[in-house]
Parts: C-alpha cells; structure tokens; sequence
C-alpha cells in the first residue's frame, strides 16, 4: 500500500486568512493555562472572532504561528482534539524569546494566531490498520490531536498502541490524559521515563525499550514517530529492524519557520519546503535529506 | 502603441517623456550621488537620470522587495489593535538592467505561484519596468550571457530602452508596459529598418565582450546528485567571513526574517528584513540546536538553491541571472563562477583516484 501524508482540508482558500492578510493574524484569547511541567504549559485558546473561530477546522499534525505581541511569532503545533470546535490548545515549552514571553501571559490576555498551516498526520488513508504511536518529551503534543482522533473513531482502526517516554517522572506532559487512556480497554498504553524516582510505577529506560513489548505485524501496521531528533532516529531504526517498511514510519519534522507559507526560506531542507510540503512527512520522503539526525 | 513592436524615442523627448510620466508616478532611477558613485534612487526631475551608468550593486529588487519592510504595526497594551502598513506607491523603475529585469521575474513567480504574498503583490502590481539593454558588460564580472539573462532581453520587461546614439529604441513587451505609453504615445515614431539593424549590431557586439564565464551545466548535474563531498563544501566554507554580502547583494534572493520591534511611542511594529543563508542564526532554533552548523553546510545550501535540478523544477530556472554582484563582493572568491570552477576542478581530483580503483 502507498501510504503518503495526508494534505490538510484547505479552509479560507490558500491566499488569506479572515484578516484579508495572510501576515496578519487573528486576535485569540488564553482562556486557560495548565502547567504540565517546570517549562512547559498548556494554554486554551479561543479566537476573539466568533465567526472566525467557529469556521477555524485544523488537522492533526498541522500548526499555527503564535503571536506574543511585543515579542514575536513562533510556529506552535496544535495540541487538543481537533473534534472540539469552541476553542483549541497550544502546549509551549519556554526556550526562547516568543515562548517565554508566552509563558508570562495570564488568562484573559491576547495573542495572535496565524494558521491553520502545513499538512497532517495521515489519519483517513491509514484506516482499519494498527496504529503505532512512539512520542518522547513534549514531541507527543503535535500527535495529542491525533490520538484524540482515533480514539473518537476507534472502531475505524486496527490494534493502538501509545508509547510515550520522557526524561524523568516530572518531563512528563499531559499526565491526566495518559492516566485516562491507559485505563481504557481498547487502547495499549507504556509509559517510560530515562531516570525514575519512588514516584514512577512504570518502566525506565529509553522509548525504544518499549518496541519489545509491542507485536507488530509489518503488514498492517503504521508508526507515528515524534520526538528529539535522536529519539526519532533510533526509533526509526529499530521499526525498519522489526520489519515496517519506510513509507509507513511517518514522522513530523521542525525548524524555525517565519512565515509558515513557504516565503521567508528558513525551513527549507534541500529543496522541500517544510511549511508547505510538511511538517508530517514518511521516512520514504525524508530518507536522503541531508541536515537530519537520523 | 502596440506590445511587441519597437519604436523611437529621441533622447530630446526622453527628458518630457519621463517628466510627463513622474506627473503620475514616482519615477526610480540611477542617478549620481555626490561623490560620483550612480544608486537607483526617486528622481525629481528626468535630467537626474544617468543614462550611462554600469550596474548598481545595491540590485533594484529593493523597490518591489525592500530591504526591510514593515508589515503591520500594532499597540502593546492589553487592547490590541492591529494595523496593515502595507504601502505599494505607483513607481516606474527606468534604467534597471536585463538581469535585474530577470531577477524580479523570477521573484515574482515565487512570491506569487501557490501561495500569493500580499505584500509583494501590491508593489510589483504598481511597478512598471523600463529596462535598459548593455551595449556592453558593465563590468568584467558580468556573466549573464551564461544564465539567458542578458546582456538584452526578448521578454520580461514592460518597456526595454536601446541606447542608440541619440535616440532610444523603445520596445513595448506587456501590456503594462503599452499602457503606461499611451498617454505619450505621440513622442514615438515607428523604427526603421535602420534602427533595427543598429540595434542587432550592438548585440553581436555585446555578445563578444563578456569577460567573465560560468559553466553552470556540470556543476548543477554534481550538486544535483549530491555527488560533491563533504571535504569539498568544508573547504570552500573554510573561507567564508560569514558577512552575507553575497545574499544580501543577490537579485534573486528571496529569503527574509521577521521581527517585531518598539516604536518610542510604545506600539510595535512586525517588520520583515532581508536574511542570509550564511548567517548560522539562520536555522538555529531557540534550543540551541543548528540543522546547519557549519560554514560549508551553509555554501553548500547557497549553491543548492543557485543550482541544482530540484529547484530548476520548482522555479523553472536556476537561480542565478549573472550580474556578477557576488563575484565583485566576496573577498574569498565564493562568487557563483568562482565556486563553479572549483566544484568543478574538486571533482576531476576526486573522480580520478575512484577510477583507478574500479580499474583493478
């Protein structure tokens, strides 16, 4: 089977955004904040515009470019379920200018939205198949909107499988969630962090210890991968080794974009522009790009 | 006054010509600044206009692409209030050269195919290009002959000018460009067979005297395959001073930042700002973490974008039109000939020992 990443729904045509400009963005508004770590928040947020956020549909995968006004624009990938329609989660982890301006933000406060952008994570071509899905640190939160997905139309896919590993108990992010769906019966939850403490009940170890615990039969199977880029590759590696061929390991790669419309040529690799072509690609795609760790 | 004809314009009406069109547009043109060097600049009268100028190193894209450009401007207090800047003032670009004339194609074609850019839309819509034909290469690094860019143009300019003696040949090439006549369409008289003959003797003789080569076709096929090691990239980066001079002077370039900066009053302003792939923040994210650390990683993305098979399919040329501004600016010779050659001269070192060995 060929199995490429999916291309997203376009809303509002390609050239604007209700703005009338697609530089310029919309006005949303933080309706809540949950702490997920020491550096890493979730914020709920709900375009101004009613009208706009009303008709505001996304995919799983595809990202924004979040406004800090005074500070910035970043590119951020949804997090929430891409079912809700009354509002949508942004998780930032505060690294650098934009996202530690963003983490000082309170509720009630402004910021600006730019998107829908990019493509997704392919969710239609890849059902009645098993789904595999490896995430590390906050790498997990562009695949949330996902695994939302599938669980809401659960009874479309094959065998899920969520693997999830972080640095240590306190990395962990969406905790609640986790909790939630390892006690679900149709969903194989392992959790594992690098370094446990007293607190941790599951297991330690890296991401890819997890893999021998999964039966996966090649020829039904699709893995969905993110992560840092070392966690990726030797997940990567170790997925071909059990026999995935590598248009089903789909991936979703990151760099700094400026414009997210495939203009100002920071998220270029070679020739593929990773704002436009991506940011979901398959290891077939990706394979002989160089600038990759894996 | 019809598009694809050629006309006569005497360098006498040239001057009313210009003054009657700056009644309704601002006119850009080379004219001479103090200390004699020629930049494009707004003229105020048409006699300011310097008809024998070379190239200007600063290429004229900063009309329709600007070096830095504000893009909206917005109050930093809790009530947003957010502001589209964007100004596109009606402006003829009289005496831009054939290459420049190449490059702003080539821009337009990226900032418009897919995606439309709002910004350079406005602009290029409210520009008309008078384009001024070499009657020899400006400078000895020019080598646009080698990028069908040059020294004249049988397509992409509005009007092209021909420097005749004392008189213009004027070609009419779009219907921007038939327009913007009309109005002073009784200054022009039909070209004779004499003018035209004159202007075929100025191309061959054009043709002869380039100074400069780039024999691109080879050294697109190595980048294209990803043939040119490592050492070699490493090796040419090794000389770099990473001072952006070559992107920041290129008429093609098209890569940009964007920041928003404090006004004194206190609101912002979101700007976008011309950016260099030689530049190692370019790609450093907020982790710390570079997909591009090193100098040859970055000449070798420059000339991945210049030259190779992948982005000939995707611009429907290379991205290169010839001016020569990066092989007059480099110190460290990583002009787009310069690495060519070595490219080049690298790969007959490299293939030759690979050749022995599948000899034994």
């Amino acid at each position: 089977m060929e199995l490429t990443a999916a291309k997203p729904r376009k809303m509002w045509g390609v050239n604007v955004l209700p703005t009338g400009n697609l530089y310029i963005p919309m006005i949303a508004i933080i309706d809540e904040i949950v702490d997920e770590t020491p550096d890493t928040k979730t914020f709920r947020l709900r375009l101004e515009n009613e009208e706009y956020q009303e008709s505001f549909s996304w995919e799983p995968g595809q990202f924004v470019e979040l406004t800090v006004f005074g500070a910035g624009e970043a590119p951020i990938g949804f997090a929430s379920s891409p079912l809700e329609r009354a509002w949508f989660e942004l998780t930032v982890v505060a690294r650098g200018k934009v996202t530690q301006a963003m983490h000082s933000l309170r509720k009630g406060d402004k910021v600006g939205i730019r998107g829908p952008f990019g493509n997704c994570w392919p969710l239609e071509t890849t059902k009645g198949m098993d789904i595999l899905i490896v995430s590390g640190g906050c790498g997990s939160a562009p695949l949330r909107p996902a695994i939302f997905y599938i669980l809401a139309n659960r009874k479309d896919y094959g065998e899920f499988w969520l693997l999830y590993g972080a640095r240590t108990p306190q990395d962990c992010v969406f905790k609640c969630d986790l909790t939630e769906w390892s006690g679900r019966p149709d969903v194989k939850v392992l959790q594992t962090v690098d370094v446990g403490d007293t607190s941790w009940h599951h297991r330690v170890g890296v991401v890819t210890t997890l893999l021998n615990d999964v039966q996966i039969d090649p020829s039904r199977t699709v893995a969905m991968v993110c992560g840092p880029p070392i966690m990726i590759k030797f997940t990567i590696l170790d997925l071909i080794r059990r026999g995935l061929s590598e248009d089903r390991i789909v991936t979703s790669l990151e760099r700094y974009m400026k414009c997210g419309v495939g203009k100002c040529g920071h998220c270029c690799i070679n020739h593929v522009y990773l704002c436009t072509e991506g940011p979901v690609f398959t290891y077939q795609q990706i394979k002989t790009l160089p600038e990759l760790e894996f | 006054m019809k598009s694809g004809r050629a006309y006569i314009l005497t360098k006498s009406d040239a001057v009313m010509f210009f003054a009657s069109l700056a009644s309704t547009m601002r006119i850009i043109a080379p004219r001479k600044l103090v200390g004699g060097d020629v930049m494009f600049g707004a003229v105020s009268s048409p006699q300011e206009i310097c008809w024998d100028y070379g190239h200007d190193i600063y290429p004229p894209k900063r009309f329709i692409f600007p070096h830095f450009e504000e893009m909206f401007s917005y109050t930093g207090d809790g009530n947003i209030e957010i502001r589209d800047s964007g100004e596109a003032p009606q402006q003829a670009i009289v005496g831009i050269r054939s290459c420049d004339v190449r490059a702003v194609r080539f821009q337009e074609r990226f900032f418009l195919s897919q995606i439309e850019d709002p910004y350079f839309k406005a602009r290029l819509d409210n520009t008309v290009l008078f384009s001024l034909v070499c009657n020899k290469p400006p400078r000895k690094e020019c080598f646009c002959i080698c990028c069908d860019a040059g020294p004249y143009l049988d397509s992409g300019f509005d009007v092209q000018l021909t420097d005749l003696g004392d008189r213009f040949l004027y070609e009419i090439g779009s219907d921007k460009g038939e327009k913007v006549t009309t109005q002073e369409a009784y200054m022009l008289k039909e070209a004779g067979p004499d003018d035209i003959a004159k202007r075929r003797k100025i191309e061959l003789e054009a043709d002869s005297l380039f100074e400069t080569t780039a024999y691109i076709a080879k050294a697109i096929n190595y980048i294209s395959s990803d043939e040119v090691p490592p050492e070699v990239w490493e090796d040419l980066g090794s000389t770099c001073f990473r001072c952006g001079a070559c992107t920041n002077l290129c008429p093609v370039c098209t890569c940009f930042t964007v920041d928003d900066l404090q006004r004194l009053d206190g609101s912002f302003i979101r700007c976008r700002s011309w950016d260099s792939c030689q530049y190692a923040g370019f790609t450093r994210e907020a982790s710390g973490h570079n997909p591009r650390p090193t100098f040859g990683s970055r000449v070798q993305r420059r000339f991945y974008h210049k030259a190779s098979y992948q982005y000939i399919e995707r611009d429907g040329t290379h991205g290169c039109v010839g001016c020569g501004r990066c092989v007059t600016t480099c110190l460290t010779h990583l002009g787009l000939p310069d690495v060519v050659k070595r490219i080049r001269r690298a790969m007959h070192n490299y293939l030759e020992p690979q050749q022995k060995v599948s000899e034994v």
